[in-house]
């Protein structure tokens, strides 16, 4: 906001509401019924299925990408459109099954920023 | 005052066959519009949908249907209209289209919207008339309906239609 009393050198702050793109999940998706583990491919049809159910085909074609997946400890990166943030979270955390076995997706970041999900000071191992 | 608001949709049941017109009934264009809103916006589309959803107003001859549902959900309503495909009634299935014709905030904006909605379709039916028999027997049947300012207009347009036999 500009203070038109000021000299020429004076301090501006502009303030952006919602102005990101994208915003960036990191999840991880919990198997306790010892299911197969699944690739890439099969994550991503299960967030576009979790999505249809809940959010019917416009929530399908919300544009989701899988942007990172370790297969070993089942944490994915996931990006969404911003304005599809809170249906992309609500229809992962409402998922139960994949294939006809519980599981569960858990959020541990996010951030409209990628590079603030490499830092994370809940895993901070303090000596 | 704080009060639930809400938005009656006006629309009209175009097909082909004219056979839909006896399977046009409330449950059925009810039940076919929440199946659209569910293929279109999922489990939660319905729920917020179907809160305050019915079918207020139902004329087979015409089919005019009049939907009701939550202000804030109008929209999911509005796009998922165009997704009804079939009428399934009795045992058989139509198919047809939805045509929204108005959207208000009360019933009695939408019902005097579909009065002058209705003369409008009148007249062009009397234009689009090509046999002095229809022509004739639309003139009888809204007889009794108009007032006689409107019966001396048709009057006016009978006497430069020209009469194709």
């Amino acid at each position: 906001m500009e203070r038109t009393e000021l000299p020429a050198a004076a301090y501006e702050r502009r303030v952006l509401v919602s102005a990101a793109q994208h915003y960036y999940l990191r999840v991880r998706l919990e198997l306790p019924d010892g299911a197969a583990r699944p690739g890439a491919p099969q994550l991503k049809q299960l967030v576009v299925a979790a999505l249809r159910e809940l959010h019917g085909e416009v929530g399908a074609a919300l544009p989701v990408d899988v942007l990172a997946y370790e297969e070993k400890t089942l944490c994915a990166i996931l990006r969404v459109i911003s304005s599809g943030l809170v249906k992309l979270w609500s229809a992962l955390t409402l998922q139960g099954f994949y294939q006809n076995r519980r599981c569960a997706f858990r959020v541990l970041q996010t951030s409209p920023f990628l590079l603030a999900l490499a830092g994370n000071s809940r895993e901070l191992a303090l000596d | 005052m704080v009060r639930f608001k809400n938005r009656y949709v006006l629309c009209e049941v175009l097909s082909e066959d004219p056979r839909c017109r006896q399977c046009i009934e409330d449950r059925a264009v009810g039940l076919a519009v929440r199946d659209a809103i569910a293929r279109a916006h999922g489990d939660y589309g319905l729920g917020c949908c179907c809160v305050s959803f019915t079918v207020k107003y139902l004329n087979a001859y015409t089919g005019t249907v009049l939907l009701r549902c939550r202000k804030d959900f109008q929209r999911l309503l509005s796009s998922a209209l165009p997704l009804v495909r079939h009428l399934e009634g009795r045992g058989q299935r139509f198919p047809c289209a939805l045509r929204t014709l108005h959207v208000g905030g009360t019933i009695r904006t939408c019902q005097k919207f579909l009065i002058q909605y209705n003369r409008r379709q009148l007249l062009l039916l009397l234009q689009n008339c090509t046999n002095e028999g229809e022509f004739l027997h639309i003139v009888n049947t809204v007889n009794c309906i108009l007032e006689s300012f409107y019966l001396m207009a048709f009057c006016a347009l009978a006497n430069n239609f020209p009469m194709c036999i």
